[in-house]
């Protein structure tokens, strides 16, 4: 019936429908961020706890890498004394949390260094590599799926599926070390390790992420072309879809209207989940390609057993895979029309 | 349900796979043609007779290092595994049953270990609680639970909300015989195809671990490790990297293709392919000819 009425409709009548429109979004926008907040938030904490248990599970002290392993029980209870760690185990926490929260990490155990600045020295490098993964990751991943779905049953789906499953089995550093013997050691393509700031030109800045950053794209793009194809070959089969083919429209607008709108969230929620594992992964990547990042601070201040800036490092990751997701479910909640339905 | 699996036949290449690397990891120190800490003079050879896939940095025999670093990827993955089964589907399975306040809590935890980067966090907690493979699998696995919780839980729910559980429920059957008696059958294929999943899972990890020589003390061969050496002498051997690789790669897609097979033959999925199979072999016996192979598909199915 409101069809038959629309085009009746006067323009500033329209309008009004337009802003409460707009209105309904933002709501529906804040709505997801305060249930996805009261989500993280409990999760933050949980976190954070588990990591500064680490402390006391471990039984490390710093006593033990500034004084050596023949100190005395006295001096051990100074220099612990002095770094705070002989206060009950709650208190401690709260202090610790109460700087996380105004961004000290505390300091080095190892250099007295402050931790925030070695972390924030080796983000840029890390996110860098990351985000430019994920790119690859989504583009490569979107156009597969896409095209295996346009196409399916035929030998292109076939041919897609075959490289997705695999790619989808190489661990990143397989990958890793098959792209340092081709494109840096045999085609000498690229550099094999290091890194140049994007200040000091893109070109180069370019060259030096491509490969840890396709490295750690693999799993992306499997995962994400095997989901998208999976969920847009099932919104093709949804009853809208008949409709829209029986109302006449065009295939494009059918695609991009009804299908991809529809099919595009299991997509999107697979990213959110695999951002912790680009994150984790860059231990890896980062060991192979010899870059100063944050996976190798990690990994070399856990091997030095300075429990701080291991502590400081899993919190910035878990504060990335936080805001990661919450950007995540703010998109979902935007695109697809069921979770505005609240489905 | 193996009968099942094995009718298929990824089913099948998926089961030799992983019961040749099972019995490498039983099999492979007492095969192994030369000692794998022995070094030689011979650094860096090429595959020939003596050393079939040559000789590492140290001039140790790769073969026999292969052989005897398999047992640590396989058991180190099995321990992933059954420790996230064990973490995760019984919460999983019990949330449903247990009130709102596990219910809140367990869901709450689940996310939180969703959010941990499994790897950095497993880097961290190796290094830091004492260098094992032992800790950081279990640590690992621990890390991995969500995916059987998730698993367990979606499972039961479907079943908890079925009649048939309810009227067992109001003619007084008690949880734990409904447990057992009709929610494991529906729970069991799903988790099935999770352990497959987790066990590819766990040697990417493993090997990603010992890759980063985490977990293992140096002279020790493991699948990583060799990886992790043959990348420092890439100019000299530049096919080194690709049996171990090859390796590790075959025995992931075993596991993804085991858990596709269980996945296919379970279910409502497994009951449609069932029911086609039978109905082509319905269809050939129709046509006369090929009658006798059509019963044998039939029986296979």
């Amino acid at each position: 019936m409101t069809t038959t009425e629309a085009p009746a409709t006067p323009p500033d009548v329209r309008h009004r429908i337009a802003t409460t429109g707009a209105r309904h979004t933002l709501g529906r926008v804040l709505v997801t961020l305060a249930r996805s907040i009261a989500i993280f938030v409990p999760v933050f904490l949980v976190a954070t706890f588990v990591t500064f248990a680490l402390r006391s599970l471990s039984g490390l002290s710093p006593a033990r890498i500034q004084l050596g392993e023949e100190a005395t029980p006295e001096a051990v209870a100074r220099v612990e004394a002095q770094w705070g760690l002989n206060r009950p185990f709650l208190v401690q926490y709260v202090d610790w949390l109460g700087g996380v929260l105004h961004g000290q990490l505390g300091t080095s155990w190892t250099n007295g260094a402050d931790i925030s600045t070695l972390i924030g020295l080796g983000l840029g490098v890390s996110l860098s590599v990351a985000f430019f993964a994920l790119i690859i990751g989504v583009v490569a991943g979107f156009a597969l799926g896409t095209i295996a779905a346009l196409r399916r049953t035929t030998w292109i789906d076939r041919a897609i599926t075959g490289f997705v499953t695999v790619i989808s089995v190489m661990p990143a550093f397989v990958v890793g070390i098959v792209l340092v013997a081709v494109f840096a050691v045999g085609l000498h393509v690229f550099p094999s390790a290091g890194y140049v700031p994007a200040a000091q030109g893109v070109g180069p800045w370019l060259a030096h992420i491509t490969l840890p950053a396709v490295a750690l794209s693999f799993d992306v793009i499997a995962d994400v072309a095997r989901q998208l194809r999976t969920s847009l070959i099932a919104a093709y089969r949804e009853n809208y879809v008949t409709g829209a083919i029986v109302r006449g429209l065009s295939p494009r607008r059918i695609f991009f209207g009804h299908v991809l709108r529809n099919g595009l969230g299991p997509a999107l929620a697979t990213l959110g989940l695999k951002f912790p594992t680009l994150v984790g992964a860059s231990v890896v990547t980062e060991w192979i390609f010899g870059l100063q990042g944050f996976g190798r601070f990690a990994n070399d201040s856990a091997q030095a057993g300075d429990v701080p800036a291991v502590q400081g490092v899993l919190v910035v990751s878990i504060v990335l895979v936080v805001v990661f997701n919450l950007i995540v479910n703010l998109v979902l909640a935007r695109v697809t029309p069921a979770s505005q339905r609240g489905v | 349900m193996v009968r099942r699996v094995l009718s298929l036949t990824s089913g099948r290449i998926a089961l030799v796979i992983l019961t040749v690397i099972a019995l490498l990891a039983v099999l492979g120190p007492f095969i192994a043609p030369d000692n794998p800490l022995a070094t030689s003079p011979d650094t860096l050879a090429d595959a020939s007779g003596a050393h079939w896939l040559g000789t590492d940095y140290l001039g140790r025999d790769v073969l026999s290092r292969l052989l005897d670093g398999s047992r640590v990827s396989v058991l180190g993955s099995l321990e992933v595994a059954l420790t996230a089964l064990g973490v995760g589907a019984i919460p999983g399975i019990l949330s449903v049953y247990f009130g709102r306040v596990f219910e809140w809590v367990t869901l709450r935890l689940t996310d939180t270990l969703v959010a941990l980067p499994f790897l950095l966090f497993a880097v961290a907690v190796v290094a830091l609680l004492g260098n094992g493979i032992t800790q950081a699998m279990l640590v690992t696995g621990v890390l991995v639970s969500p995916l059987f919780y998730r698993v367990a839980r979606a499972a039961t729910l479907a079943v908890a909300r079925s009649p048939y559980v309810e009227a067992a429920l109001i003619s007084g059957a008690s949880i734990g015989w409904v447990v057992r008696r009709h929610v494991w059958v529906k729970v069991l294929p799903p988790i099935a195809v999770a352990l497959a999943q987790t066990i590819g899972v766990g040697f990417v990890i493993v090997s990603t671990l010992t890759f980063l020589g985490i977990g293992v003390q140096p002279p020790a061969p493991t699948w990583g490790g060799l990886l992790a050496s043959d990348l420092g002498y890439l100019t000299q051997k530049p096919w080194a990297p690709l049996v171990p690789a090859l390796l590790i790669m075959v025995t992931v897609w075993a596991c993804n293709l085991l858990a596709d097979a269980i996945r296919d033959v379970s279910g409502e999925a497994g009951r449609a392919l069932v029911n086609n199979r039978k109905a082509r072999a319905n269809r050939l016996a129709g046509t006369d000819s090929d009658a006798d192979l059509a019963h044998v598909h039939a029986g296979g199915a």
